[in-house]
């Protein structure tokens, strides 16, 4: 069956050219679901669902990958910008103050228990652990997103 | 000169262990406030319970962020400790309230107002510490 899938995904991307970018895209969508059915899968089933797909205008990073479900690859400057957009929505800082190199306790003026809260609510935002010893060295947002990107493996 | 300067740094290596106690512990309360789940199985009681966890998490540790006495920080330390490991057995954050009828710690001689509430204030549990009964 998945053998299957690759002949129609192989077959759909040898079309005209002038679809590539949207066949791309529309069929990371539509490889997930065909999938998930088993059987009753027709060709034409699955170009009239690719087209549909691609008529409603699917947008993703644009990165032509395939990616089957799992989350956008994270770069420096989204770890940044996800960073800095959860240190605005703490209500304790100052947002016009707030820059990559403001020291938390030197600058912000918040003291060590603010430093845990943030660094919690980095953890959810990100969704993996930090632990206690490398948590409490983590003072300003640049250190931050060098920790994320270290244990992410992003590109530096 | 050096016995005074020994006791300075034992005592500065104390407040840093000391402090690193209380910041691992109130990262504690905050993941398991994060991973909470009511006995009860509503949803709206899961919320409710975690935001009473961290509210009374964060009123009381920035009420008592400024003790510098050794020992009423220890207690605290241990008031902590105590309320996470019942909370998490009981399934229950709120402070397990003990019985002590008006009269309960009267012997025949010390039955006055004073001695009955040094006894009661004696007898409170460690948990109890920061609750105060109205």
């Amino acid at each position: 069956m998945a053998a299957r899938v690759l002949q129609q995904c192989v077959r759909s991307l040898a079309r005209p050219s002038l679809r590539l970018c949207p066949v791309n895209l529309a069929l990371r969508p539509a490889v997930a679901p065909t999938v998930t059915v088993h059987r009753l899968l027709s060709f034409a089933a699955d170009s009239r669902r690719t087209r549909w797909l691609e008529q409603s205008r699917i947008s993703s990073v644009g990165v032509f990958c395939r990616q089957y479900g799992d989350l956008p690859p994270l770069t420096i400057e989204t770890i940044k910008d996800r960073v800095m957009y959860v240190l605005k929505l703490y209500d304790k800082i100052n947002p016009e103050k707030l820059q990559t190199t403001s020291h938390f306790m030197k600058d912000l003026g918040l003291d060590s228990l603010d430093q845990v809260e943030i660094i919690m609510a980095m953890e959810d935002e990100f969704g993996f652990e930090i632990p206690d010893a490398e948590a409490e060295k983590l003072m300003t947002p640049e250190e931050i997103v060098q920790y994320i990107a270290d244990k992410k493996d992003v590109y530096e | 000169m050096s016995p005074i300067k020994k006791q300075q740094n034992l005592k500065a290596q104390r407040m840093l262990s000391t402090r690193s106690t209380v910041l691992s512990l109130y990262m504690r309360v905050f993941r398991i406030a994060r991973a909470w789940q009511a006995q009860t199985g509503i949803a709206a009681d899961t919320e409710s319970e975690r935001k009473y966890i961290l509210q009374e998490a964060r009123t009381l540790f920035r009420q008592n962020q400024q003790l510098t006495d050794q020992e009423s920080i220890k207690r605290c330390i241990e008031e902590c400790e105590a309320r996470i490991e019942i909370g998490l057995h009981y399934k229950n954050p709120y402070p397990r309230a003990t019985h002590l009828p008006p009269m309960g710690l009267a012997t025949q001689k010390g039955r006055k107002l004073r001695v009955q509430q040094r006894l009661r204030k004696q007898a409170k549990p460690v948990y109890l510490q920061s609750h105060d009964e109205t």
